[in-house]
């Protein structure tokens, strides 16, 4: 067992550093506010994905003969944590390189990797994921946005909700119906945003300007040649873009990089000298740390090339804990934080209400601890 | 990064394995409240297990791992000490090596017997002396899952040992955090098991979701500590170690009910060995001033 880093693994992270410092603007964290869906956020992306794009950050990950350098797991981790530490500038793009690119990569015509793969690596591109309807969230598979073939192309109708980055994505990755059988019925089109017949509504919420959406879709005439892999192949695909993404965001890192911020406005202020808030903060920081490790257990096991299994839903959860806590830390003791005080806090804060919400539900993920990792009996259903 | 156990260290466990399997089925009619195991200890010690810290190339990660495994056992021992803190004292001091806080020598104290090394851990000094059967006073009827005995008189003329509290401080909260994880592991394994046997209302117990994610909860805690326990243990920074025993002593609270809960009435018999693992938490519970003795350790390590 080694806990430490390599001395190429903390250089990465230290390039990764100075870029940020170097790149980002100077009301940067004023700015971050907005969200990485936000009209302004999703401007900025582009040409700081760009910039990424120039220096061989955008997607290191991804194999050599697509344009990345094919580093490890760990190197997408330090990454991850990065670029979400400093409020994400990649904005929605943070998606396709992580999930949607590495998808296309494996399930992706020749044509369809020609024409999606060179925008996202080039930092031009932005994906929505047309997962959860009005009436399907935890239970996708219930989904009912059918796609009807017609010859050489499908014809859409239905609605999605709390699609992220839709007002301003060009391309969807969209789940839908096209027969009965509850999870072999199910397939994935991707359509162009400007297809004629979508429309796209924004819902305001909490965690940020231009975040979700409606989107319905009435008539939409789709090509065949716009289905990523078979029909009927949608589960087992986005089954395997999880193995990609189902440790999510590494939330852990911006709660602990936030709870050090908030220990530092306080030790400025001569506020951290009581006991309570000292025990506070150290109980947020093992929460962080426990999520860390989990986390940390979890992409050990993708970069050895073994299956990441039913233990990163126990990641996962354990993030959650950790967001909560942190955020719960910053309203107690830096109330003025939600105000405007403090905008890199109140970023987080924005943010962490959508941990336990957000790929996959926290109860989902205890379901999938329960069964997969403590072996219990399933429930009646 | 490499979390895998290494061969050494697979080897070490399954050797352990070995040993403690025919320890597995001793009855428990006769264990009372706690069940240390002389002829387990002697086996342990004679094959090296507790001196796994010493090697360098093992180290103490070795050594936490070795601790976490044999909590699992329904027998204890005194591993913990001697595995993660013995080795900044020396190899010739008797076992148990019983830990005791400077201005807290009134608790009760684990393992504590005549002829057992008491180590006095105090803010700025570490000194040891060899307990004397007039100093020590058996507590045969306490309820955690250890044999405890309470000290009755500290001598002053102890044997100092130059090396730094805080030395001593992190190697005990690493030890506690150890320890707690696999306490946390058996006693969540021992419901698991109980709650898939156990059928109320036509089907299982673990098929009631109330049940499900409070025991996914502890797994997602458990998991924690126990890697919180092996990070501290290869870093040996104070930071870390805080951390590890605080999570670790917030985790057993958070789940010792619950387990008992679960169980219903057969959680509160002797019979069981439920109440070895999780009255061995609540003693872990008050070591070193408990979550906030911890907590504040930490906040002091983190940001000063």
């Amino acid at each position: 067992m080694d806990f430490a880093w390599t001395e190429q693994e903390t250089a990465f992270r230290d390039r990764l550093r100075a870029l940020l410092a170097d790149t980002l603007p100077d009301d940067w964290e004023r700015f971050s506010q907005h969200g990485p869906a936000s009209p302004a956020l999703t401007k900025y992306a582009e040409s700081f994905c760009g910039t990424l794009a120039e220096q061989g950050l955008l997607i290191p990950h991804w194999p050599v003969e697509l344009g990345g350098q094919g580093l490890d797991p760990w190197h997408q981790t330090i990454l991850a944590e990065e670029m979400w530490i400093a409020g994400e500038p990649r904005g929605g793009q943070y998606m396709n390189v992580n999930w949607i690119g590495p998808t296309l990569i494996r399930y992706g015509s020749p044509d369809q990797q020609a024409r999606y793969l060179p925008p996202i690596a080039e930092g031009k591109a932005l994906w929505c994921q047309g997962f959860s309807e009005p009436g399907s969230g935890s239970d996708l598979a219930s989904l009912r946005t059918r796609a009807e073939r017609d010859g050489d192309t499908y014809r859409v109708n239905g609605q999605k909700i709390w699609t992220s980055y839709a007002g301003l994505a060009d391309t969807c990755f969209l789940v839908c119906r096209t027969s009965d059988d509850r999870k072999r019925g199910i397939s994935i089109l991707l359509v162009p945003m400007d297809t004629p017949g979508i429309t796209v509504r924004q819902i305001p919420s909490l965690i940020g300007e231009g975040d979700i959406h409606e989107v319905f879709f009435d008539d939409v005439t789709v090509p065949v040649t716009a289905r990523l892999g078979d029909e009927g192949q949608a589960w087992e695909i986005i089954g395997y873009s999880l193995t990609n993404e189902r440790l999510g965001i590494p939330r852990y890192a911006l709660a602990r990089a936030a709870l050090d911020r908030a220990v530092a406005v306080l030790k400025e202020q001569g506020e951290f000298d009581g006991e309570a808030v000292k025990i506070e903060a150290a109980h947020a920081a093992a929460l962080t740390e426990a999520a860390r490790m989990a986390s940390y257990a979890i992409v050990d096991r993708r970069a050895k090339g073994e299956a990441i299994g039913a233990e990163s839903s126990s990641a996962r959860f354990a993030t959650v804990m950790a967001e909560r806590r942190v955020c719960e830390f910053i309203v107690e003791y830096l109330p003025e934080a939600l105000a405007d005080a403090h905008p890199y806090l109140k970023m987080h804060h924005q943010r962490g209400i959508v941990a336990g919400i957000a790929a996959g539900a926290a109860e989902i993920q205890l379901n999938i601890i329960a069964t997969d990792v403590l072996k219990l009996p399933r429930e009646p259903r | 990064m490499d979390l895998a156990l290494t061969d050494d260290q697979v080897a070490i466990l399954d050797a352990i394995d070995t040993l403690t399997r025919p320890y597995a089925g001793a009855s428990l009619h006769e264990a009372g409240f706690s069940l240390p195991d002389a002829q387990l200890d002697r086996d342990l010690a004679e094959g090296g297990f507790l001196d796994i810290g010493f090697d360098p190339d093992l180290g103490a990660v070795s050594a936490a791992l070795v601790v976490e495994r044999l909590a699992r056992l329904p027998q204890t021992v005194e591993a913990a000490a001697s595995a993660l803190i013995r080795p900044l004292l020396g190899d010739d001091l008797p076992r148990p090596l019983c830990l005791v806080e400077e201005g807290r020598t009134t608790r009760p104290v684990r393992f504590l017997r005549e002829g057992a090394t008491v180590l006095i851990v105090g803010p700025s000094s570490v000194s040891a002396f060899t307990a004397t059967a007039a100093q020590v006073r058996a507590e045969p009827e306490a309820l955690y899952g250890y044999p405890m005995a309470t000290l009755l008189d500290v001598p002053t003329d102890r044997t100092p040992h130059a090396i730094p509290a805080d030395e001593v401080l992190t190697r005990w909260r690493i030890a506690l955090a150890a320890e707690a994880a696999g306490l946390l592991a058996a006693a969540l394994d021992s419901t698991v098991a109980h709650v898939t046997d156990r059928q109320q209302f036509g089907r299982p117990l673990a098929t009631f979701q109330a049940l499900r994610h409070r025991l996914a909860e502890a797994q997602v805690r458990a998991n924690g500590v126990r890697w919180l326990a092996l990070k501290a243990a290869a870093t040996l920074g104070p930071g870390d170690a805080a951390l590890a025993a605080l999570h670790a002593q917030e985790s057993a609270r958070a789940t010792v009910y619950d387990f008992h809960q679960f169980f219903g009435a057969m959680g509160v018999t002797l019979e069981h060995p439920l109440h070895l693992w999780t009255y061995r938490l609540k003693a872990l519970i008050g070591d070193l001033r408990g979550r906030g003795g911890q907590a504040l350790a930490a906040a002091e390590a983190l940001w000063g």
